[in-house]
């Protein structure tokens, strides 16, 4: 007798009761940027914002009013929430977007607000640069709600949940608990990101002040920066991106910040003990530099070839950037997008495609295959090797570094392979779509298939306010699918699939 | 979770979820749909029509190296006195390296004042040129696309407030260099100015208060409040 899975109301009750959590979370975040949009009178902002903030949080207390259960959560609850936390949470989020106006349609405010959320930064936002400074803030806030994970925000903001809220945490992508409690964990992540954000914005504040900016407008850059580049997100405050600031000052604290982004929070944490020896024995780090250095060679000879670069420090500066923008999946741009297709050759994007594809490391903001699966894989192919090599008899044992020595087990290499290969359909799906849907060549259709399936948000111009929807629905599709890294997408739709089951069952139950 | 008993109806919750998220879609569309507009008159740059005419009229591309042979032939398609636009530039960044060019657009953002001089964005889009910045109006044109330009003392001094929310910037004309890999610049795109001249002060843009959008604010509002307050008294009720 086969054992099935027939979720019932009592399920449903669960589940909603903590994604009304979520999206009465959400709500707050609308909330934050309000009293600024009243500071500077920017009254529609404003309103647009408290209507989403009012929505959100209605669905949110009266989940917690009407649905509170004392019912336990299962790993199949965790992944179904935390899917559908991303993918309802962001058509919540994207109310104050969609009444706005900035949007074509209400599937672009979705995408946008898909796009903060996964931290991809691909945006779809008509004339940036007269867009209010409340709306761009929340568009960041959301974007660092986002890389810490909507849970870890939630568990901050309520404090509350203890051991029954640690399988959403694990479900959203985060299989790395770094103190062994997970609320532990999320106020550690807490205070990494306001240490990061007191010690960014003030030297990001002095560098713009240096750079020509006013006093206000530094802080309010520097705010912006620090949110969608330690959050690895990408959104930027003008079109025109890192570009717009003409100082190497700036691009050097954002490219800090990116890096701080881009290593995983037990990292942080290794550092913060001052375990210097995890940082150079971890699996991850290894994985990067080896990866990250043959892409910067890569990239530098393909730039030398094509000539794009008259001087040595300018292909440095633009090249070195634009790489570390792709390893930590952050997409800012130091250089027009459409110029890595028309300026940059051939060699030079396909290395920032390669260097897109594999992304940061797990359990950080970063998105990407991740560095991790990327070792994992290679460590498996090598263990392979020598296990054909040597005699039958001899017992290989391949062995890792992360957070402490491992043994390289079938089942963690099959799961790393698993997602790589979910990674390489993503990509491909999005390169299809994109050839299918418009007047755009290979190069551009991979280059973006790559940049929204690994959440980096580097766009070679494809992404456009007025794109094909179906290619928008695919991208969207490939950000959230990304982010989640394709489990709890895939616990949810086998979740959905039990319900058409279920139903069909209840059709032959006699009444 | 529940194996094998007996299944309870999960359609209704279900769809009611989805009918409130189709719902909010509708109310949202309609709010959007119903903001005030101002009328066109205010928002248009009045000397569009005196402009001098882009360097072509459909964009340029070149893509490969081997197109690199061929843009001489692609300068000589250029229109003697046309202006440079940033979809030329974007297109075909190595067609006007080093050239002298006319630039017109839109100051944005901030003048990043520096020693020698200042950095600006000009931009040269739909919002800058033809429609005025989105806000009072939803004829949605696209990104923003323009150059950094670099004007030596002595000419940024007469700008006035750059495009920003409430604000269009000054339309300026621009005679200078163009650079596609500037060494001053870290290898950025931008256009060095010789000379500036203000075609349209920078004017503040009103926005009309969207009235329909803060009545639904206000009912939203009202509605999390109540569901708040019901909320507190029943976690009173439980003895939390």
């Amino acid at each position: 007798m086969s054992t099935v899975l027939r979720p019932n109301v009592d399920d449903l009750r669960l589940i909603g009761f903590y994604l009304g959590k979520v999206i009465g979370g959400l709500g707050l975040i609308m909330l934050l940027p309000v009293p600024v949009a009243l500071a500077l009178s920017e009254f529609n902002a404003a309103a647009a914002l408290v209507l989403g903030a009012g929505v959100a949080l209605t669905v949110g207390w009266l989940s917690d009013a009407h649905l509170e259960t004392r019912r336990t959560l299962s790993w199949a609850h965790g992944m179904v929430i935390v899917a559908l936390a991303w993918i309802v949470g962001a058509a919540f989020a994207a109310i104050p977007m969609h009444v706005s106006g900035r949007f074509s349609h209400a599937l672009g405010a979705y995408f946008e607000a898909v796009s903060a959320l996964t931290t991809t930064g691909m945006s779809v936002i008509h004339d940036l640069d007269h867009l209010e400074a409340s709306m761009s803030l929340y568009r960041h806030l959301l974007q660092l709600a986002g890389g810490l994970g909507i849970i870890i925000v939630i568990l901050a903001l309520f404090s509350a949940g203890g051991s029954r809220i640690s399988t959403l945490y694990v479900s959203e992508a985060r299989d790395e608990r770094i103190l062994p409690n997970v609320l532990r964990t999320s106020r550690f992540i807490a205070r990494v990101t306001i240490m990061f954000f007191i010690a960014g914005v003030g030297l990001l504040t002095a560098a713009l002040t240096h750079a020509g900016f006013s006093p206000l407008r530094a802080i309010e850059h520097a705010s912006a920066l620090f949110f969608s580049s330690f959050a690895t997100g990408g959104f930027s405050l003008m079109q025109t991106s890192i570009a717009y600031y003409h100082a190497p000052a700036v691009e050097l604290l954002v490219m800090l910040l990116m890096f701080a982004g881009m290593l995983s929070f037990a990292l942080h944490h290794a550092l913060w003990s001052r375990d210097l020896r995890e940082f150079t024995t971890h699996l991850e780090t290894r994985t990067l530099a080896l990866t990250s250095g043959v892409f910067l060679a890569l990239m530098s000879l393909g730039l030398v070839r094509e000539g794009t670069y008259a001087d040595l420090a300018a292909l440095v500066r633009r090249g070195l950037f634009t790489l570390l923008s792709a390893v930590s999946s952050t997409g800012h741009q130091v250089n027009v997008g459409e110029t890595y297709l028309t300026d940059w050759g051939v060699l030079a994007p396909a290395a920032l495609v390669g260097a897109m594809a594999i992304g940061g490391m797990a359990s950080s903001t970063a998105g990407g295959i991740k560095a991790l699966r990327v070792g994992l894989a290679f460590k498996s192919i090598t263990h392979d090797i020598r296990r054909f090599l040597l005699p039958e008899s001899a017992v290989v044992v391949t062995s890792y570094h992360v957070g402490r020595p491992r043994i390289l087990r079938p089942d963690t290499a099959r799961a790393a392979t698993t997602v790589l290969l979910l990674f390489v359909l993503s990509f491909l799906l999005g390169t299809m779509t994109a050839l299918l849907s418009g007047d755009v060549d290979v190069t551009e259709a991979l280059f973006e298939g790559v940049s929204v399936g690994a959440n980096i948000g580097i766009s070679i111009g494809v992404v456009t306010p007025d794109m094909p929807r179906l290619l928008m629905v695919v991208y969207i599709v490939q950000m959230i699918v990304g982010r989640l890294e394709f489990v709890a997408v895939l616990v949810l739709i086998g979740y959905l699939l039990s319900f058409r089951r279920n139903s069909r069952a209840l059709g032959r139950t006699p009444r | 979770m529940s194996v094998k008993d007996a299944p309870r109806h999960t359609r209704w919750p279900l769809l009611a979820v989805a009918g409130v998220l189709g719902l909010l879609l509708v109310m949202t569309t309609a709010l959007e749909r119903s903001a005030p507009i101002a009328p066109i008159s205010d928002r248009a740059v009045p000397m569009l029509d005196e402009l001098p005419v882009p360097l072509v009229d459909e964009p340029l591309r070149c893509t490969r190296t081997d197109v690199r042979a061929d843009i001489d032939d692609l300068r000589r398609q250029l229109r003697p006195g046309g202006r440079l636009t940033s979809a030329v530039v974007h297109g075909c960044p190595r067609l006007l390296d080093g050239k002298d060019v006319i630039y017109i657009g839109e100051v944005v953002g901030d003048v990043l004042r520096r020693s020698g001089g200042a950095w600006v964005l000009v931009n040269d889009d739909a919002y800058a040129l033809e429609v005025g910045p989105l806000g009072p109006h939803r004829e949605r044109r696209g990104f923003n696309t323009g150059l950094a330009v670099w004007l030596p003392d002595g000419q940024h001094e007469q700008l006035g407030d750059p495009g920003r929310h409430g604000n269009r910037g000054d339309i300026v004309r621009i005679e200078g260099v163009f650079h596609r890999a500037d060494p001053a610049d870290g290898g950025g795109i931008t256009v060095r100015a010789e000379r500036l001249e203000v075609l349209a002060t920078a004017t503040r843009v009103h926005e009309p208060l969207d009235l329909p959008l803060i009545i639904a604010a206000a009912v939203a509002a009202v509605l999390a409040s109540g569901a708040w307050g019901w909320d507190r008294r029943r976690t009173r009720g439980r003895g939390v």
